[in-house]
């Protein structure tokens, strides 16, 4: 994640703003006004990741249980709430499940210095 | 053996607070919750229960990750439980519970149990479609689609559906040991099962799937009909829920579907309408491809006429 104001281009879509998600909290995301969240992102450590709500296990599936809830009840892990898949919340690495060994993929998230939050198109 | 079906499934969850309102919004009746455990109902008694997942009492599930704790089948009299205690303590341990129930493990690893069935008598018409030359018709002025407001509940736990390292291993324990039938078979996945006490298509089906997979694909209850569970589905969605895939219906049972992610480390589903065979019924065998497990699939068209908002042709995208 990188701070710059050049995040205002048109390669970058504004989320939120960066302070709008707290520690150990999950946001989707949906910019292409699909219907279901595209995206999703986790403020974890103190850092921001942003990752696509597509389950490797299951091609696209997606990941919530209910609107933003993409991690555990002890906010250790992200879960897909198909299977059970289990991914660390930096790295996106699947570490328990069906799809153990796989990745999320992930989303370039950038905030300005405004505070802005932007993901790469 | 007069297996009837379904009578609870038990899980071990992280977040019993919200595991318990995800069960009240799909429609179950809370009894007993507590923060640490409660129990969730359909009319007819069968019920989820959870706890927390560290919690003493529950039995272990088959793999660490499957929250799936233990599977309890009702039986229709004493006779099937005595019959189910001598064939399973042939080969492994069968505990008497203070409850009166039996508890004993399966060949895949699942924690079943076995109790006289409490379900409850429910007395309540399905849905009725009105179609000309027809012969049961819907009371005159009453309505087809259930009105805004409504309250719809799941009538009866449906099925459950394992994910087994051995499917022939795991079909031989119920049919073998447990007299359950096979209704209808996925080529190279696994059967659609019926124990001896029920004419529904399928309490159980299982699925042959890599250890790591072991566990549950899903489970669900049975709803009063298409519409209601459909409009049950819309309200779930509308609360916050992720569904997965549906409304549609199944080939293989005939059953109406709507799966949800869930709290549970599976999928849930809604489901109504399921087939009912006896034992003069000839199992079918399909490949599992997605077009052989959906007859039709359904999608919401929010706008559909010309009007605000839209172009003037109607929103056909």
């Amino acid at each position: 994640m990188a701070t710059t104001r050049e995040a205002r281009s048109p390669r970058w879509l504004r989320l939120c703003r960066a302070d709008e998600i707290g520690e150990a909290q999950s946001r989707g995301f949906d910019p292409d006004d699909e219907g279901q969240d595209s995206l999703f992102v986790v403020r974890w450590q103190g850092q921001l990741h942003g990752w696509r709500n597509a389950c490797p296990h299951v091609g696209g599936a997606p990941m919530a249980w209910r609107r933003d809830a993409y991690l555990n009840a002890e906010r250790t892990r992200i879960v897909c709430h198909a299977h059970g898949a289990e991914f660390m919340p930096d790295t996106g690495l699947c570490v328990q499940g069906p799809c153990r060994g796989e990745r999320l993929i992930d989303i370039e998230l950038v905030v300005d210095a405004d505070g802005e939050l932007f993901a790469k198109k | 053996m007069k297996i009837v079906g379904l009578e609870s499934l038990i899980f071990g969850v992280d977040d019993v607070r919200g595991a318990a309102r995800f069960l009240v919004d799909y429609g179950l009746t809370p009894v007993d919750v507590s923060d640490r455990s409660g129990r969730f109902e359909a009319i007819d008694g069968t019920a989820v229960v959870i706890a927390r997942q560290d919690d003493p009492a529950l039995p272990p599930g088959p793999v660490p990750g499957c929250r799936l704790r233990k599977t309890v089948m009702g039986v229709a009299d004493e006779a099937t439980l005595g019959a189910i205690a001598a064939e399973l303590r042939r080969d492994r341990e069968v505990r008497r519970l203070p409850d009166g129930s039996i508890e004993s493990i399966d060949d895949s690893g699942f924690v079943i149990g076995f109790q006289l069935t409490a379900r409850r008598p429910v007395v309540l018409p399905g849905e009725i479609s009105n179609a000309p030359g027809g012969v049961v018709f819907r009371p005159i002025n009453s309505l087809g689609v259930p009105p805004p407001g409504s309250v719809i509940r799941p009538r009866s736990l449906s099925h459950v559906v394992y994910f087994v390292p051995d499917v022939a291993k795991a079909e031989a324990f119920y049919v073998n040991r447990l007299g359950f039938r096979c209704t209808d078979r996925f080529t190279g996945t696994g059967p659609f099962l019926q124990p001896g006490g029920s004419l529904d298509h399928h309490t159980h089906f299982l699925i042959g799937a890599p250890p790591h997979m072991h566990g549950v694909e899903h489970f669900t209850f049975h709803f009063g009909g298409p519409s209601e569970m459909i409009t049950n589905g819309y309200r779930f969605v509308e609360k916050g829920y992720q569904a997965f895939w549906g409304p549609g219906r199944h080939i293989l049972g005939s059953n109406w579907f709507w799966y949800f992610n869930s709290p549970f480390g599976c999928h849930i589903e809604m489901d109504a309408d399921m087939d009912q065979h006896d034992a003069s019924w000839q199992p079918r065998e399909a490949t599992a491809s997605a077009d052989n497990s959906q007859a039709f699939l359904l999608k919401m068209r929010r706008k559909w006429y010309p009007g605000p908002g839209i172009p003037e042709n109607g929103d056909y995208a």
